[in-house]
């Protein structure tokens, strides 16, 4: 996996993102602090204190690691868009979230055969016949398997009430 | 007497046999088709069964986890993309075999010793759990923070990039497993008023988050696989190869059972020390290992799926998750109001003894399926990624729709999931983060109740530890393995770094 790469060098975005690590950990040991100070030992605080301390150590030596390896190119910035968001995640995700968005609105028949469709046609690029047929075949085997065998209450939908 | 009777109980009820069966034969697919994990399943089970009878949802579990530590072999095989990385070591030999034309005797073979590996494993569970739960019994508050501090560690350091890495991963869980409302001051923890985070982080949405909709963002990477066809004929294995790789199974297995049972150990390391141990103790094989030979496909199937029994072990008796499968399946006991642990066999052995049956039964499919429908196998595991991963997220979103119909469930599920793609691809694993979740909680009360029974004086806190014979035992592992970073281990690493190689 991401694993195989070059060791030795940093993947594009890495350090942002071991930064923002180190952030996150410093807001958490804040945050936990806030939750009952130094007040006792067996506080509800300590437990997160001490997660999030442990999260800021362990952040801070794995800095130290990336500023060992190399960088990994000048144009940092595209090779991150290339290699990391490239534009397909962004518009997968984009479609993800339109559809748990539509799903209580529309109900989970039509925004899983909308959000199928698109996929299917932006990923497998077979056109859009062959995604539209495999849209229905997808989704006639969810159907059956999880609302009639597992008995799933799949969601209705506010908008359209009474039709599916 | 009794134990026997609860032993059956998915022996002699259709309805759960049919269960058992369908869930083994959906866990091999699972395996096989690359891009879909034994986990991810697991975690998209749970929310669709966590409104049947606990039985018949561990009888569907059960099922798709033995499945699923097999079929990854068989992609290994044919295609030599190893479809779970439990099965990373048998594609070394297993691949070599196919391209002979000898696929259909690999295929026979692996499976016989999987269910092999599976049968050791499952007798060493029924065994010694109950010794362990006699043993555990007499654990304190403080045996369970170590225990629960070990394991987490344990995953973090055997399976992520660096040490680091896992260590903020299983802390990072452990925060997550934080929020909300404490359960023994009713204090919020970062609850910031909202009424929703004081019920905690949904962590099955977390799970599906993180095993599911991330897998499938970072399998988008990677859309294009060519497939290979191979061709298949014989399947079942010859009597004098099994006969002949008989003590090496066994040796395998016993690997396998003992580094299964190990908390935060799994299969896939299983496999890899039993593929190096049995290449340095044959030292002619008839073909050399790396070109087909028939001992690198025995010893790390016989051995992942024997740790599938042993993974039980600290997850049935202590409450600790072997693995990252064993650590949905605890979140799937806590959702039927269970609580593995000491108590769990002693309070509900029937649960015990039919897991126990329930996982031979399915061993028993195993066999069946693995022997059989290898042709139609080939044409199903060609599914290109492309239709797979639309798939996966219509699953996972429904599944986490699904446990309280909550469509907030869904946005932590996709926020997760995001996180999740992020932490892959720089190299974090999120097996360490589920376990954190899932034991954190625990390992928050019992340092609490540590603490306050040695009375809020730390002196005295920290002399508990070494003062008691259990405490001394963990604490002096916890310390071994933590202050040297795993020195202790790195024979071990190694070795299994110099096997992947």
């Amino acid at each position: 996996m991401s694993g195989a790469q070059k060791e030795s060098l940093r993947r594009p975005g890495e350090m942002v993102f071991s930064i923002l690590l180190i952030v996150f950990s410093v807001t958490a040991f804040w945050q936990s602090y806030a939750i009952s100070g130094l007040r006792g030992l067996s506080e509800p605080g300590v437990f997160p204190m001490l997660a999030s301390a442990t999260m800021l150590l362990s952040s801070l030596v794995i800095m130290r690691e990336l500023m060992a390896k190399g960088s990994t190119s000048q144009d940092r910035q595209s090779s991150f868009l290339r290699d990391i968001v490239p534009l397909r995640l962004l518009v997968v995700v984009g479609f993800i979230l339109a559809y748990v968005v539509a799903m209580p609105l529309i109900g989970f028949v039509f925004s899983s055969a909308v959000f199928l469709f698109a996929s299917f046609w932006l990923l497998w690029r077979k056109g859009p016949v062959i995604s539209a047929a495999l849209t229905l075949a997808s989704l006639a085997i969810v159907y059956i398997v999880f609302r009639m065998v597992f008995q799933v209450v799949l969601p209705g939908g506010s908008m359209i009430r009474g039709i599916i | 007497m009794e134990a026997l009777a609860n032993l059956s109980i998915s022996w002699l009820d259709p309805w759960l046999m049919f269960l058992t069966a369908a869930g083994t034969l959906a866990g091999i697919y699972v395996g096989a088709i690359p891009g879909l994990s034994v986990t991810m399943a697991t975690s998209i089970l749970i929310s669709f069964t966590f409104k049947w009878q606990v039985n018949e949802a561990l009888a569907l579990i059960a099922g798709v986890f033995i499945g699923g530590v097999y079929g990854g072999a068989r992609t290994a095989i044919l295609l030599n993309i190893p479809g779970a990385p439990s099965a990373i070591a048998t594609a070394f030999d297993g691949y070599p075999l196919a391209k002979r034309g000898e696929a259909g005797e690999a295929i026979g073979l692996t499976t016989v010793m999987s269910v092999f590996g599976g049968f050791v494993g499952i007798l060493a569970l029924a065994l010694m759990a109950p010794l362990i739960t006699s043993f555990a019994i007499q654990f304190n508050s403080r045996d369970y923070l170590l225990l629960g501090l070990i394991g987490i560690l344990l995953v973090g350091t055997l399976s992520g990039e660096s040490f680091a890495k896992g260590a903020f991963a299983g802390a990072l869980g452990v925060l997550i497993g934080m929020v909300g409302l404490d359960p023994m001051t009713a204090e919020g923890r970062f609850t910031y008023g909202s009424i929703t985070l004081m019920g905690g982080v949904p962590y099955i949405a977390a799970m599906i988050g993180f095993f599911g909709v991330a897998e499938a963002l970072v399998q988008l990477h990677n859309l294009d696989l060519a497939t290979i066809k191979q061709k298949i004929d014989r399947i079942i294995p010859k009597l004098s190869d099994v006969k002949k790789y008989f003590w090496l199974a066994m040796r395998a297995s016993g690997i396998g059972t003992i580094i299964g049972a190990l908390p935060g150990t799994g299969g896939d390391i299983a496999a890899l020390l039993a593929y190096d141990d049995a290449k340095r103790t044959t030292p002619n094989p008839e073909v050399p290992f790396g070109e087909g030979a028939k001992e690198g496909l025995v010893a790390p199937e016989a051995a992942n799926n024997a740790a599938v029994g042993g993974a039980f072990v600290p997850m049935l008796t202590l409450g600790i998750p072997g693995d990252a499968v064993t650590a949905v399946i605890i979140g799937a006991l806590f959702i039927h109001g269970l609580k593995p642990g000491p108590l769990m066999l002693i309070e509900t052995p029937h649960l015990f003894w039919f897991t126990v049956g329930n996982l031979l039964l399915a061993n028993v499919f195993l066999l069946i399926f693995g022997l059989t429908g290898v042709r139609i196998f080939t044409k199903i595991i060609e599914c290109p990624k492309a239709v797979l991963i639309p798939l996966i997220i219509v699953l996972s979103s429904v599944g986490t729709y699904a446990i309280q119909n909550n469509p907030s469930h869904v946005y932590w599920m996709l926020g997760f999931g995001v996180i999740g793609y992020f932490l892959k691809t720089y190299g974090f694993q999120v097996g360490p983060i589920i376990l954190g979740v899932i034991l954190g909680p625990m390992m928050d009360s019992n340092y609490r109740r540590a603490m306050i029974g040695a009375r809020g004086d730390i002196g005295t806190f920290l002399w508990d530890f070494v003062s008691h014979p259990i405490s001394f035992m963990l604490t002096t592992a916890f310390v071994l393995m933590l202050l040297s970073q795993t020195p202790l281990w790195r024979p071990l690493t190694a070795r299994i770094r110099r096997t992947r190689e």
